[in-house]
């Protein structure tokens, strides 16, 4: 009996030691994953807080998980999630991120890959439903995708109705144009308003957005087709030197008019154009704000006036969605994303007064969102996405777009000539660039 | 045996906080120096090794120089009128008792305010189109037409070297006032006793009783000046051109816009090499200075 009682025991032994070396078994088909009580925390930028907030208690609705909201400046976010993953504090689960940060951020391992989650999840994600101009650039870095698009951020020129008539003015078709309304605006009003706001702040986002509207129009470029950098070709130079001009006549004083500026000269009536994204109709007509509900149009930006001259819609600004790949609860950030991606939840949050403008074209077509935003401003954006035109996205861009930002800035001051800053600035590309 | 386990006790009790202490300071300024010749970003650090490359880019770099003038001219601007003015305000105000403790707390609220909302309110005093100062000017006759304080070239430093000694003259005052304070009261009777003027009393007594203890408040604020950042990144982000960009601003800008850590390390070493020099420079003067008053 007692050698009996061995051989068992040792049997029982072995067997369990043998079944901790086998194959784990398939684990049960799982349930419903519960997120109660999880939180999440998405980096977002200041301008989208509102549009953050909503999608934060509605993801806790839907989901039962917390969203913590780590708000930050809009020019630094990139810097933002890098420092979070490169440093280890890994604080962040899922980031918006500003688009030509892209390259960056890839580089620095900062966004998972999303291959995998990509073909996983096709039917969900409707990629034909996205803006082809916003698709690949928002979310690929060579063959691989690190994230969604999320806010579609085009430049449209939106003018003040009552200033224009006053003058007897259309809306301007060419920068001539442009230039002739906003100085006789100006010069007529007096300082009571001005014919034009122009954001030239010190700031990548907001300075090269401007000169970009300009140079778009003018048939410059970054690169040429080949790669190489031709910052100062005659066309860019041409577009600076018409940008200075036109300073001349703006709100006071475009070097330090950025995104909050030229708000607040435009919802008090005191400006009459002004290149801005596509959801400022909607911001316009919130009257808590505004002094100007209902008396704005929005047309396409001008272009030159020669035979190079076309319409551009530069993507100044445009937001991408990625999971961190610092994130502690991937999880609860795989469905964060796939929450933020579905296209009902897309038109919800376009459909309301926070900064988001719509990626997918259901969303365009959605009938809350035509409600919301206006079928002129419908149709502003469906022409301006036929004519949208990209930053660069790779890695070097973010210390290619520093010496930009300065020699624009040192244009806009007079402290360099149009061709100078721009010389300069080829310059410093091809010794960044070497 | 006693006697040693005396003598080397006080060293073994201050060992721990010495280690502390080298390790709080050396290990950050070590790290620095290694990262500084390295061509390291921020996700790959000390990769690379360069040995002096990122110095002799430094003594390349022209915004590096432009950035260096502004700091050093903000930094002797700002510190000079606000230890004047700190001064001045303490002079006044020593012998002031139920007026002089509500001024105190009014002329200390500035120190109290975070920076950000410093910035925030001078971005607002500045603002061209809905700003009180313009206003007032506009009001007064002063000027015809808004004035872009932050948005102009030569007006844009001295805007924020002005929101600066909003910010920190109250400093000065509090530790000027603390040193005339504690001067002796004899010496200021016995002038009395003999007639002394007021003036020659100033002269005479308070200013070189005083003047050791105001040039270290002159150096203490001298080097956080150097340090200027805050009012830079809110008002301006070293604009216009680069008429505001200064050292610490500028060494953000490449650590950690362009993520060039290695550049950025070189920069920092140069600018504690910078500030270390200064500080000794004004710590002789200060020497010389009080050698002459004895």
């Amino acid at each position: 009996m007692k050698k009996l009682s061995i051989v068992i025991t040792l049997l029982i032994l072995v067997s369990l030691v043998l079944s901790a070396c086998g194959p784990k078994a398939t684990p049960e088909p799982e349930g419903p994953v519960s997120f109660e009580g999880q939180t999440l925390r998405f980096l977002t930028i200041q301008p989208h807080n509102v549009a953050a907030i909503n999608l934060a208690a509605w993801f806790e609705q839907d989901t039962g998980a917390k969203v913590e909201l780590i708000v930050v400046p809009y020019d630094n976010v990139v810097e933002k999630a890098v420092l979070d993953v490169s440093s280890g504090a890994n604080q962040i689960d899922v980031i918006e991120y500003w688009y030509p940060g892209l390259g960056t951020m890839v580089e620095n391992k900062v966004l998972d890959n999303l291959d995998q989650w990509y073909i996983d999840n096709a039917a969900m994600i409707k990629a034909d439903d996205f803006y082809p101009e916003y698709f690949d650039v928002f979310t690929k870095i060579g063959d691989s995708r690190y994230g969604i698009p999320y806010d579609g951020d085009l430049h449209v020129l939106w003018y003040y109705k009552p200033l224009l008539e006053k003058y007897g003015f259309e809306p301007p078709k060419t920068w001539d144009e442009y230039l002739n309304i906003c100085k006789t605006i100006t010069e007529g009003e007096a300082g009571a308003a001005y014919g034009c706001a122009i954001m030239g702040a010190k700031s990548p986002l907001i300075l090269i957005g401007s000169f970009m509207n300009r140079f778009g129009g003018y048939g410059g470029s970054f690169f040429d087709a080949e790669g190489k950098p031709v910052i100062n070709s005659p066309e860019n130079v041409k577009a600076l030197e018409d940008m200075v001009e036109q300073a001349k006549y703006a709100l006071p004083t475009p070097s330090a008019t950025a995104f909050d500026e030229a708000l607040g000269g435009w919802f008090t009536a005191k400006v009459a154009m002004v290149e801005f994204w596509t959801d400022l109709g909607s911001m316009t007509d919130d009257p808590a704000s505004s002094k100007i509900v209902g008396q704005w149009g929005v047309v396409a930006l001008p272009k030159s006036s020669g035979d190079k001259g076309r319409v551009v819609a530069p993507i100044n600004a445009g937001f991408g969605i990625g999971v961190s790949a610092g994130s502690q609860n991937k999880a609860l950030a795989y469905k964060f994303l796939e929450y933020v991606t579905r296209p009902e939840i897309a038109a919800r949050y376009n459909s309301v007064i926070g900064g988001i403008d719509p990626v997918r074209k259901s969303t365009l077509n959605d009938p809350a969102f035509v409600t919301f935003i206006g079928q002129e401003v419908v149709d502003a954006i469906e022409a301006a996405h036929a004519n949208a035109v990209a930053w660069p996205t790779s890695s070097i861009w973010f210390k290619l777009q520093e010496p930009l930002t300065d020699n624009l800035s040192l244009a806009l001051t007079g402290d360099k000539t149009p061709q100078q800053a721009l010389d300069d600035t080829q310059v410093a590309w091809e010794e960044i660039l070497k | 045996m006693k006697e040693k386990i005396e003598r080397y006790m006080p060293k073994l009790m201050v060992l721990p906080t010495f280690i502390i202490l080298l390790i709080i300071s050396l290990v950050p300024l070590i790290y620095v120096l290694g990262i500084s010749m390295t061509d390291s970003t921020i996700s790959k650090p000390f990769t690379d090794f360069i040995w002096f490359e990122n110095y002799k880019q430094a003594f390349k770099d022209e915004v590096l120089g432009t950035s260096l003038k502004n700091t050093l001219l903000f930094a002797f601007v700002v510190t000079a009128i606000e230890t004047f003015l700190g001064f001045l305000l303490a002079y006044i105000m020593r012998f002031e008792k139920k007026l002089g403790q509500f001024f105190r707390t009014l002329v200390l609220l500035p120190l109290f305010t975070p920076p950000v909302a410093i910035a925030m309110i001078w971005r607002l005093i500045y603002d061209p189109n809905q700003g009180m100062l313009n206003y007032y000017l506009q009001k007064w006759g002063i000027s015809t037409a808004p004035i872009a304080f932050l948005g102009q070239t030569e007006l844009a430093l001295p805007s924020i070297m002005l929101a600066d000694i909003w910010q920190w003259t109250p400093f000065c005052f509090l530790l000027c006032m603390s040193a005339l304070q504690a001067l002796p009261k004899e010496p200021f009777e016995a002038a009395g006793v003999d007639g002394a003027s007021g003036s020659y009393i100033f002269r005479r007594l308070t200013l070189p009783m005083v003047a050791p203890n105001v040039l270290v408040i002159f150096l203490f604020r001298f080097l956080i000046s150097m340090k200027v950042f805050d009012l830079v990144y809110m008002l301006t982000f070293g604009g216009p051109g680069n008429s505001t960009q200064v050292a610490s601003f500028y060494i953000y800008r490449v650590a950690f816009k362009q993520f060039q850590t290695g550049y950025g390390g070189a920069l920092s070493i140069l600018m504690l090499i910078l500030v270390s020099v200064l500080a000794m420079v004004l710590t002789q003067g200060r020497e010389l200075i009080m050698k002459r008053t004895e």
